[in-house]
């Protein structure tokens, strides 16, 4: 018997919107796929592209980064600058290979916990559906072996 | 007079009025069909100057080098336009101080080589803008052409045999003149964002990261490129980045000396299509 | 050598029930770096808060992990428990494994898998978690008010009347603004300036209030309780400690054929003038554009005049230095110039008029004594015609927004025109009325039923002359038909528009301002009243149309917010908060452009000699509220969060 592929799913999330739409979606009960792990951050203009590499070494099959809504920033301007990074960023990994579904990014509000609830499960179902990152996880176990020239 | 001898003159003539302490140009290099930099601080010195097809890398980065400009004096550089691109984002990210810098600008297209009017960096504002309009479509490379039409898979395979060749040497941060930064994110090992050792992971972190902080930077002009010893051809992932930050935020880098980092600025209406 | 604690609650069922809390403490027990793992019914209870404690004496924790509820509930009172134990309260974090764990999830083998990945990554991350100290930044009780209309009075007498010290700064010369100007108030009909001059006159005599009047700021340094403030002070010509005010200067000057500004161009004014005759300070100012010894050298006849030599041409700008601990700005607003409708005959024809100018027509204290007269030949009109929204919600005109006040002074505009004028008809063209208010709706009825306004819901087309008649050509919607109208005069509900230089302003004292030129709150709902720069607040129309009632409500919020910072002689924040790495830095100045709080300045690096080595950024702790946007850009990595730092991320990633 196949035993269903669980994927390991990293998010990235400003504390004020989405961390606080997770902990409603908790506090309404509602329920949903539990591969996500989810790292707080102060605000998404604090979500470096590095974390997100690192998500991927670290054996992640997807990456979600998300934050408040365009014009509610805690911090005013914080999630329009992360906006442009990621456009630029998810345009990079693109062209390198990585693929766009399997780093994803939301808006999702501390009012969201529904949608925050229903975003964790198609997260979640599309990356089962790609299946695990099996080309960054080749590149992961080279380097356990020693470095050859 | 042929260009080359136009420019000797004019090297000299900056050279011996005091207007420059010093001209960045070009001389003859190891092989025939190679130019190295040539730093002229005498008249005599500018004898030999060469100015032909062959003088295609970008000096701009010379320009930053330690105390080089502290001592306020003015110096001369022989700049392609990409290169004026440079020194106006230098100059937009307070590296330089752009009115100690005379320009002797030239270009090469087609191996045919042109003199270009101006000696400030504004004097080619025109010009810049109208590289800026006749940005083409689709860049016209079958290379690129080749990978954009790659399914994520096979591009990543394709990225993957490219960076298993890295060795990590740095010549193209070396050579760039953008990555003037005192220490480079990959010298940071507290904590070590970058894997340092020569495995293909640190190899595609490296140079995903050096593409991500080029986007909207990177003038095109193949410093990197020429420098790989192993042949990666990074100046595609720029050239891509260069695109996707025309067609997404209109930004096409070195404009002009007060232009605004694409990274450090936004517009309340920039695309987000693709977020959920 | 790291000694982490973590703490694991069962709260009661509700994380107990769905994961295998004894398992979980066995697994993160096992993690290097962990001395003490135990679980418990409730850790936020007093013997769970006391255990916590006792841990960290007898096993001298270096860190905390509590697995609990979300940070958002408990954060502050484990942290608090950790410094009763004498352990740093930063050096304790929170891992969610209630709200986002034991409450969403079913299986309890998964769940209990996730909340050891959670609370591993935590430790991981407490690992390299740092002892902060919160910030402590003085404050300098005094505060500086700038704009002497009823919103800065109001905000300066209230921080005056706390006991603190304030300094209000008016560039006219007098206090007043645009309230001032105007004839009787909405909805009550009460005279403004019979309420206006009464706080005007008490703003000045305060004994806490420091009132410069013709001053303008020209620069503002320094960060929340720590502003350091230059102030112009305009040449007056005119001594104002030894002026008493007598006005002999003004009843000789010869130049009196100048537009008065205060008048709307309606009335005349001297060369030595006060703006009104209820100023304050009730002292003359020349006007050395208008005056004839600054124009020809000759004449000094105000001088001669002067019984006490009061009158000094030398008279040179000078410059005061403030320091402040906050900042209210209540800078005003303008009427919109109506040379952009063209169509209707402003400027063109002297009987269109702004509804500004219509105050002054209709105050007592007005050039025409409040009887409503004609510009053009001094008679009185029969027949009036107000249009609404002459800019206002326009696109084309350059103004989208509602102005807000329109409808509620043209309503008041028909009814005193009703009671001057006992047989005046007067027609209103409006787009929609928009009376929310106390009273408002009420008043606007009142103009329509008992004043007999004829409202016309419509637009107007055209304004032109005929014989001594304006015309107006507009529509009737309801009827569906066009109308024409033969009018006395025309007056328009000007758009309010912010100040002409109040971008360049907010510029110079470091706040935001929107496509309008009003100047950005730091929250729409949520903080109205402050800037998104620290210590500074917003009261009045500088920061959107306001009537009266809202502009007084929003300059005691400020004041309110105000005296809240000046409660306490040392501010306390949060230590996270971005710093720089000097050498490393590249000094391109990214983060100074990212950081939303202009927190980040230019630092010179000097040598011995006092010679600039190189330029690097520098995060003022004061003004910085911990985004990171500046970390995230900084492609050195030179920049760095507390509390986020780069390390700690890191590693709370690598320990999942």
């Amino acid at each position: 018997m196949n035993e269903l592929f669980e994927p390991e799913i990293v998010a990235f999330v400003c504390t004020y919107c989405t961390y606080a739409g997770a902990d409603l979606a908790g506090t309404s009960r509602l329920k949903y796929a539990p591969n996500v792990r989810i790292i707080r951050l102060p605000c998404t203009g604090r979500i470096s592209p590095m974390f997100i590499l690192k998500a991927l070494q670290k054996g992640a099959d997807g990456v979600l980064v998300s934050g408040c809504h365009p014009g509610d920033c805690h911090f005013t301007h914080g999630n329009y600058h992360a906006r442009r990074r990621w456009m630029v960023f998810r345009a990079l990994l693109e062209f390198m290979g990585i693929p766009s579904e399997r780093v994803k990014f939301s808006w999702i509000s501390a009012a969201e916990g529904g949608k925050f609830a229903d975003l964790m499960n198609s997260v979640t179902e599309d990356i089962r559906k790609l299946g695990p990152f099996d080309q960054y996880k080749e590149l992961i176990r080279e380097t356990e072996t020693p470095a050859t020239f | 007079m042929t260009i080359q001898e136009t420019y000797k003159t004019r090297a000299k003539e900056l050279l011996s009025s005091g207007r420059v302490k010093m001209v960045v140009g070009y001389k003859a290099g190891s092989t025939p069909d190679r130019r190295r930099p040539h730093f002229i601080r005498t008249p005599e010195e500018a004898d030999r100057l060469i100015l032909d097809s062959a003088c295609i890398a970008n000096l701009s980065g010379y320009l930053i080098t330690e105390g080089l400009l502290s001592d306020e004096k003015s110096v001369g550089i022989f700049l392609k336009p990409d290169g004026v691109r440079s020194l106006n984002i230098l100059a937009a990210e307070s590296q330089l101080n752009i009115e100690q810098i005379v320009v002797l600008g030239f270009d090469v297209n087609n191996n045919e080589i042109t003199a270009l009017k101006g000696e400030k960096a504004e004097d080619f504002s025109t010009l810049i803008e109208s590289l800026k309009e006749h940005v083409p479509q689709t860049p016209g490379n079958p290379l690129l052409e080749r990978i954009e039409a790659m399914n994520a898979k096979e591009r990543f395979a394709f990225w993957e045999a490219e960076f298993s060749r890295c060795i990590k040497c740095y010549a193209c941060r070396q050579a760039c003149p953008m990555c003037y930064c005192r220490r480079c994110i990959v010298d940071c090992n507290q904590p070590q964002w970058v894997n340092t050792s020569s495995h293909t992971l640190g190899n595609f972190e490296w140079n995903i990261v050096r593409a991500f902080h080029l986007s909207g930077r990177c003038v095109g002009c193949g410093n990197c490129d020429r420098a790989c010893p192993v042949n990666i051809p990074l100046r595609l992932i720029n050239a891509k980045m260069a695109h996707e930050v025309l067609g997404a935020f209109d930004h096409f880098a070195g404009m002009s000396q007060t232009q605004e980092p694409v990274l450090a600025s936004f517009k309340k209406d920039d695309s987000e299509t693709f977020i959920l | 050598m790291a000694k982490i604690g973590v703490f694991i609650c069962h709260c009661g069922e509700n994380i107990g029930a769905k994961i295998d809390c004894n398992k979980l403490a066995a697994t993160v027990g096992e993690h290097p770096g962990v001395a003490v793992s135990v679980e418990y019914k409730y850790f936020c209870s007093d013997p769970g808060q006391e255990s916590v404690k006792k841990a960290i004496r007898d096993n001298n924790l270096t860190g905390v992990v509590v697995a609990a509820c979300s940070p958002r509930m408990h954060e502050a009172t484990f942290r608090k428990a950790c410094a009763e134990a004498g352990l740093n309260p930063y050096m304790c974090e929170i891992a969610n494994i209630r709200e986002q764990c034991s409450w969403v999830h079913t299986d309890v083998d998964m769940a209990t898998q996730k909340a050891a990945d959670i609370t591993r990554s935590m430790v991981e991350k407490v690992k390299r978690n740092n002892k902060l100290q919160p910030i402590e930044v003085p404050v300098t009780r005094r505060a500086l008010v700038i704009g002497g209309g009823i919103a800065g009075i109001q905000a300066a007498l209230d921080i005056a009347n706390a006991g603190q010290e304030v300094v209000l700064v008016e560039r006219e010369p007098s206090l007043g603004g645009h309230m001032a100007q105007l004839s009787e108030t909405f909805p009550t009909l009460d005279c403004s300036q019979c309420i206006m001059t009464p706080r005007m006159v008490e703003a000045a005599q305060h004994p806490k209030i420091r009132l410069l009047t013709y001053a303008e700021i020209v620069h503002v340094d320094g960060y929340i309780g720590n502003f350091k403030v230059k102030v112009k002070m305009k040449a007056r010509y005119v001594d104002m400690d030894s002026c008493t005010g007598c006005g002999d200067c003004i009843t000789k000057c010869p130049q009196k054929k100048i537009e008065s500004e205060f008048d709307c161009s309606i009335g005349m004014r001297t060369a030595i003038y006060t703006p009104f005759a209820q100023s304050v300070p009730n002292k003359p100012v020349i006007d050395k554009a208008n005056c004839t010894y600054f124009k020809n050298g000759k004449c000094k006849i105000c001088m001669r005049s002067c019984q006490i030599n009061a009158i000094n041409f030398d008279m040179q700008d000078e410059f005061i230095d403030l320091e402040v601990g906050a900042i209210v700005v209540a800078t005003g607003f303008q009427v919109q110039n109506n040379a952009v409708y063209g169509e209707y005959g402003y400027g063109k024809y002297p009987d269109v008029i702004t509804g500004l100018q219509f105050e002054r027509l209709a105050s007592a204290s007005g050039p025409t004594s409040g009887k409503i007269l004609r510009p053009s030949d001094g008679k009185e009109p029969e027949t009036i015609v107000f249009i609404q929204c002459a800019g206002s919600r326009d696109p084309s005109k350059g103004v989208r927004y509602c102005s807000k006040i329109c409808c509620m002074y043209t309503a008041k505009h028909a009814m005193l025109y009703a009671h001057k004028v006992h047989d005046g008809k007067s027609h209103v063209f409006y787009m929609d009325i928009r009376a929310a208010g106390k009273g408002y709706d009420e008043f606007t009825r009142r103009a329509i039923e008992e004043d007999e306004a004829s409202y016309v819901r419509g637009r107007v087309s055209k304004v032109w002359q005929k014989m001594n008649k304006l015309m107006v050509r507009g529509v009737d919607t309801l009827l569906g038909k066009p109308v024409v109208i033969a009018a006395d005069m025309v007056v328009l509900a000007t758009a309010m528009v912010s100040q002409p230089d109040a971008k360049e302003f907010a510029k110079t004292i470091g706040i935001g301002y929107d496509e309008y030129g009003f100047f950005n709150e730091a929250h729409l709902k949520l903080r109205p009243v402050e800037s998104s720069t620290a210590g500074i607040f917003l009261a009045g129309a500088c920061q959107s149309p306001k009537d009266i009632p809202d502009s007084v409500a929003q300059a005691s919020a400020s004041a309110s917010k105000v005296l809240a910072l000046f409660s306490k002689q040392k501010l306390e924040r949060e230590p996270v908060v971005a710093s720089n790495n000097e050498s490393t830095c590249a000094g391109c100045w990214g983060c100074v452009l990212a950081c939303p709080y202009n927190a980040i300045e230019k630092k010179d690096i000097l040598d011995r000699s006092g010679k600039v080595i190189k330029r690097v950024a520098s995060v003022n702790p004061g003004l910085c509220q911990g985004c990171g946007t500046c970390v995230t850009f900084c492609r050195s990595n030179s920049l760095d969060l507390a509390g986020f730092t780069e390390k700690q991320i890191f590693a709370e990633v690598m320990g999942l």
